[in-house]
């Protein structure tokens, strides 16, 4: 047989056998117990109601907010920008390219912030970077942003400052009259709900 | 397509088209280095006297297989963004049955027939013009088929997890039978007289 062929097929043969005697590795990077609790401990994870309406409004290239909340929920109200991944869901195959993109700052947020910082353990556990939890939810983001206490008369410019940014969002979330006396009803945001449609998994073509 | 650079946001997606033309280049540029835009030689296969089919295809299949499980090893590809067609038992079943009547018949399988017509082969164009008769009559009769074709869907199935051995394990035995067959295919081409084709 020609030579050549028979180097050919030793490699090949060596190469295989060289993948049965590889000592088994953990092949799922997960994050091990000590640092996930380095992690746990460090409260940067957390971003402020106001620090996520601010990147909204910049319209900020690099935020992905995650909406945990059931699809029903999610079609009634969703923050700009934001996609549908509900926590039941969270490892399937079509979401796992948006949690594991390196480019952008995955915000998470629900009702409140248990789910979201369930979701942010798993996330970190499977080692996805840069993944934030909006502190509160939809619930402080409405008290915050939406219905936005009027400070009190002492209050310091910090305050003042904020105070007005948060008037300033509430015209861009609701738009009109955003004076701190109109009545405080539960306004229903008519912001048009931009659905970012995960393109479907690029189906690998016929055999030859 | 062209994971997992594209969907971790390497490269933008608009490459997409630009990776699928060179890539689709390649694949075109290999098969007729291979001999594959001639049918006889395709068909060799069937008859005992040309085994580059069997070589080439094999040979392709172990090396995509060796090298994906060391990235994998390394860390370089992730198992599971790679796509898996999932299995439907009775579609593949009769679809292989149509689709080897159709090879041994006519010589070509669907990419080769492309090839032979590239470099203007009758047999090639007469092929590739019944696949997309096929192709219509297959569009058009969907709805009447349509329950046999989605039946048996047994999910993304791979042969390791339904035969419960290693990935390691299966890729070992795999390179053996083919090294094995070429083994085998190289003696059979010696033993044959040469065939005129």
């Amino acid at each position: 047989m020609d030579r050549k062929y028979t180097i050919l097929a030793i490699i090949l043969i060596v190469a295989s056998f060289g993948l049965l005697i590889l000592p088994e590795k953990d092949g799922t990077r997960e994050t091990s117990p000590s640092k996930m609790l380095i992690q746990l401990n460090d409260r940067a994870r957390f971003l402020s109601t106001d620090q996520v309406t601010e990147r909204i409004i910049e319209a900020d290239p690099t935020l992905q907010l995650i909406d945990l909340r059931p699809e029903s929920e999610f079609r009634i109200f969703a923050l700009p920008g934001a996609i549908n991944i509900p926590l039941d869901s969270l490892l399937s195959p079509q979401n796992l390219n948006i949690l594991a993109q390196r480019a952008k700052d995955k915000v998470l947020y629900s009702n409140g912030s248990i789910e979201s910082d369930l979701a942010w353990q798993i996330c970190t556990i499977f080692g996805h970077p840069r993944v934030f939890i909006m502190e509160g939810g939809l619930n402080q983001w409405y008290l915050t942003v939406i219905k936005g206490m009027e400070p009190s008369a002492t209050a310091s410019s910090k305050e003042l400052n904020l105070h007005s940014f948060r008037l300033a969002a509430r015209q861009f979330f609701v738009g009109g009259d955003a004076e701190p006396d109109a009545p405080e009803k539960p306004v229903q945001p008519k912001q048009k709900i931009k659905v970012v449609k995960q393109e479907p998994t690029p189906s690998a073509g016929g055999g030859c | 397509m062209v994971g997992p650079l594209i969907p971790m946001n390497y490269i933008p997606q608009a490459w997409d088209n630009v990776f699928a033309l060179i890539l689709g280049m390649g694949f075109g540029i290999t098969l007729e280095a291979s001999g594959f835009s001639s049918s006889r030689k395709i068909i060799g296969t069937f008859f005992g006297y040309d085994f580059v089919v069997l070589k080439v295809f094999f040979t392709a299949a172990i090396t995509a297989m060796l090298g994906l499980l060391y990235f994998s090893y390394m860390g370089w590809i992730d198992y599971s963004m790679l796509f898996i067609q999932p299995t439907f038992v009775a579609s593949a079943v009769i679809g292989g049955i149509i689709m080897g009547i159709g090879f041994s018949m006519g010589g070509y399988c669907p990419g080769t027939s492309f090839c032979g017509l590239a470099i203007g082969k009758l047999d090639a164009l007469t092929f590739t013009v019944g696949m997309f008769v096929g192709v219509f009559i297959f569009s058009e009769t969907f709805p009447l088929i349509e329950k046999m074709y989605n039946s048996g869907n047994l999910g993304n199935v791979l042969i390791t997890d339904s035969l419960g051995i290693s990935k390691a394990l299966f890729a070992f035995l795999l390179v053996v039978a083919a090294v094995g067959m070429f083994f085998v295919a190289s003696r059979l081409e010696r033993r044959i007289k040469k065939v005129e084709y």
